[in-house]
C-alpha cells in the first residue's frame, strides 16, 4: 500500500469516528485485549451499562467470527468501532462459505425484521434447542446480538469467488 | 459427591459446590476461552447430586456477564437441577443480578419461564 493511502484510509477512518479498527487473523488473546480496551473507551466509568453492552456485542461478533471463518485454522476477519453523536457501531466481516451463506442471509433477514420481543422468543426456543454444552452458540450469539442492538441490525454479503463470500454484520448501541 | 470449589478468574466465575451445607454458588464472568474444559468440571458435581441420596440444593447464580457459549452450559445445569427436582429434591434458585442490567435480569426471567417448577427467584444484588 502506497502512504498517500494510509493517509487517505486514516483521514475517512477519523471522519466517520472510528474508535478501533482491525483487519487480519484474530486470536481469542486478541479478542480479549480489545475488548478490554473497548469496554474502558466506551464507558469511561460513567456509564457501565452501555459499556457491559458494547463489551457483550463485540464479544459475540468476534467469536462467531472467529468460529465461522473460512479456514478456521488461522481465523480472521475485519472488527470495526465507530462513535457517532454518543451511538456506538460494532462491525464485524469475515469471509465464509457460499454455501453457508445463504442459510445465514435468511437468519439475519429475520433478526433485522423482528421486534424485541419476537427477538426474546428465539432467544428463549435458542436456549433450549440443545443441551450440548461444547462448541459454538447454536446461534444464540446472533439473537445475542440482536437483542442488544438498539438499533435492528444490518448486514451485507459480497461475493469474492465461487466459493466463499464475505459477510459483514453491524449492530449500534 | 465431593466438594468443588473453583477461583474466580477474568473470564470464569467463582464455582463453589459445598457438600455438607448442600449449596451451589456460581459468581462472575462467564467467557471462557474453552467452555466445555471449565463447565465440564462443574456439570458432574451437578450431576452426582442428582443421582446421589441428598434431598436438596440451595443455588445461587450472581452473573455480571456470560457469553452465548456459556449459556448451552448453564442450561444444562438447569436441565440437571429441574430433573433433581422431579425426582424429588428441593431445589432453590436465586438469580442475582445489578440493579440496572436488563440483560442479567432477563436473562433470569427466561431461565424461571423455562423451569417454572424451579421456582427460580429473582434478586437484586449490591
Amino acid at each position: 500500500m502506497k502512504i498517500d493511502t494510509a493517509i487517505a484510509m486514516r483521514a475517512q477512518m477519523q471522519a466517520d469516528g472510528v474508535i478501533m479498527a482491525y483487519n487480519g487473523e484474530i486470536s481469542d488473546e486478541l479478542m480479549i485485549t480489545l475488548a478490554e480496551i473497548l469496554k474502558r473507551r466506551v464507558g469511561d466509568g460513567a456509564d457501565p451499562k452501555r459499556s457491559r453492552t458494547v463489551f457483550a456485542v463485540f464479544m459475540e461478533g468476534v467469536q462467531n467470527l472467529i468460529w465461522h471463518s473460512v479456514g478456521s485454522a488461522r481465523p480472521g476477519g475485519m472488527v470495526i468501532i465507530s462513535e457517532f453523536e454518543s451511538e456506538v457501531t460494532v462491525m464485524c466481516a469475515n469471509r465464509i462459505p457460499r454455501a453457508a451463506a445463504a442459510k445465514l442471509k435468511q437468519t439475519l433477514e429475520q433478526l433485522a425484521s423482528a421486534d424485541k420481543d419476537t427477538i426474546r422468543q428465539l432467544y428463549r426456543e435458542g436456549m433450549s434447542r440443545t443441551v450440548d454444552y461444547e462448541g459454538p452458540g447454536a446461534g444464540l450469539g446472533l439473537l445475542e446480538i440482536a437483542r442488544r442492538s438498539s438499533q435492528p441490525i444490518s448486514f451485507a454479503f459480497v461475493d469474492v469467488s465461487e466459493e466463499d463470500v464475505d459477510y459483514f454484520i453491524a449492530a449500534r448501541i | 459427591m465431593n466438594d468443588l470449589i473453583i477461583e474466580s478468574t477474568d473470564r470464569t466465575p467463582a464455582i463453589r459446590f459445598i457438600r455438607h451445607t448442600l449449596s451451589f454458588e456460581i459468581e462472575g464472568e462467564s467467557y471462557p476461552e474453552d467452555v466445555a474444559a471449565f463447565y465440564g468440571q462443574v456439570i458432574p458435581a451437578i450431576e452426582q447430586w442428582q443421582q446421589s441420596e441428598a434431598t436438596s440444593l440451595k443455588v445461587c447464580i450472581n452473573l455480571i456477564y456470560i457469553n452465548s457459549s456459556s449459556m448451552k452450559a448453564l442450561y444444562r445445569i438447569f436441565d440437571v437441577l429441574d430433573q433433581g427436582r422431579a425426582s424429588g429434591k428441593q431445589v432453590s434458585v436465586i438469580w442475582g443480578y445489578v440493579e440496572d442490567d436488563d440483560v442479567m435480569q432477563e436473562l433470569g426471567e427466561d431461565f424461571r419461564d423455562r423451569f417454572p417448577e424451579l421456582a427460580v427467584e429473582l434478586k437484586v444484588t449490591d
